[in-house]
């Protein structure tokens, strides 16, 4: 076994472990999850909600879920789906609640300014699919950032989002082509 | 616009994005682990009992049967004057009994009385948290099973009809989370499940 190896076999029971601490009511294990875990379920969040204080919320939210219905995870399933699949219906309940709430979603991002042009060019095409994607339906935009953001596969998606793998490959397929249309209705409004 | 380009920048996008407000998430981890250990207080049943009932190392063992087996009475003449008193809402109260197997495991018998239930299930450390059936053959509203457990420390609860019940009387100790009990108890004299 080469040393890579052996190091992602021990992050693997290191995980299952602090799992197990957790579920004895060991807190700071807890804790050491959240480390690991918190950027990845910030972005699920931020990609899905598009407001960056909801998506605090909601990642606070879902460790505190995750970690009351601990017992309920089976530690033979991937941990990660278990907890993305937390966050993603956190995530869709607050958006039905900001259907007769709604706030201000992230502001377009400030473009040029004294920047070199290849970085200017760079975060301009940033700023349009950030814009794009804000314009999305749910639907569509959800498995695009499980793909793009969370890195995952069709199957681990579809299982997070309680929808078939196909659908999935569908949506993600289509949610591009949208995008593409989008990015160029906003740089050619005509 | 190349076919994969749009993956690149969208993946690029997000993650930029993220890092750039990720401000909010500093100590999120000690912020939740003092929500946490405000709201889940740890509570113990008194030393003396714990004592009695915790480990079945060496003599123990038979100290923990005379106890089973007066529980045991107790609880059975308890059911029947319940039934003789018309009380059908009998409080559910469990007894965990281990008794050593020729594994060396411990087949723990636990033992729930719930006259009205019609499904009742242990879920606990030992079993993922997935629903073992207790059996009431005999109607008696007394329902059982039988689960061989290495030495160990076990969490549990009972969910009669759907309803979780995690107060045993005899556990060694609870925890709580956010309303919730679970028991504790040690089989063997172990200390980690």
């Amino acid at each position: 076994m080469t040393e890579e190896a052996a190091g992602n076999v021990y992050r693997v029971q290191d995980e299952v472990s602090l799992l197990r601490a957790s579920l004895t009511g060991e807190t700071e294990a807890w804790g050491e999850i959240i480390s690991r875990y918190k950027d990845a379920v910030f972005g699920l969040c931020l990609g899905f909600l598009r407001n960056r204080a909801d998506a605090e919320d909601i990642t606070h939210d879902a460790f505190i879920r995750a970690y009351v219905n601990l017992r309920r995870y089976n530690l033979e399933k991937r941990f990660s789906t278990w907890l993305f699949t937390i966050a993603a219906n956190l995530c869709r309940n607050r958006l039905r609640y900001r259907r007769n709430h709604p706030v201000a979603e992230l502001p377009p991002q400030i473009r040029g300014g004294t920047d070199p042009a290849t970085i200017v060019a760079r975060d301009d095409r940033h700023a349009d699919v950030r814009e794009a994607l804000t314009k999305l339906p749910y639907g569509y935009r959800a498995p695009l950032v499980l793909r793009f953001y969370n890195d995952l596969p069709y199957r681990e998606i579809a299982d997070i989002l309680s929808i078939p793998e196909g659908t999935v490959k569908t949506r993600i397929h289509r949610g591009k082509a949208m995008l593409k249309e989008l990015m160029e209705e906003e740089r050619d409004p005509s | 616009m190349s076919p994969n380009s749009i993956d690149d920048i969208l993946r690029d996008a997000l993650r930029q994005e993220a890092a750039e407000t990720a401000g909010g998430l500093a100590r999120l981890e000690e912020r939740i682990v003092v929500e946490l250990g405000e709201r889940r207080p740890r509570l113990r049943v008194s030393d003396w009992l714990r004592q009695l009932l915790a480990p079945t190392r060496g003599g123990r063992i038979g100290q923990l049967s005379v106890v089973g087996a007066t529980a045991t009475i107790c609880l059975l003449l308890g059911v029947f004057i319940a039934n003789q008193a018309g009380l059908t809402n009998t409080s559910p109260g469990i007894r965990l009994t281990p008794t050593l197997a020729e594994d060396g495991n411990q087949e723990v018998l636990f033992v729930l009385p719930a006259l009205d239930a019609s499904d009742v299930s242990v879920v606990g450390n030992f079993n993922s948290w997935e629903p073992t059936a207790l059996e009431d053959d005999d109607n008696d509203g007394i329902w059982t099973a039988s689960i061989p457990l290495s030495p160990g420390r076990y969490e549990y609860a009972f969910v009669i009809d759907g309803r979780w019940w995690g107060q045993d009387p005899l556990a060694d100790e609870y925890v709580q989370s956010f309303g919730e009990y679970s028991s504790v108890r040690y089989v063997g004299g172990g200390d980690g499940a």
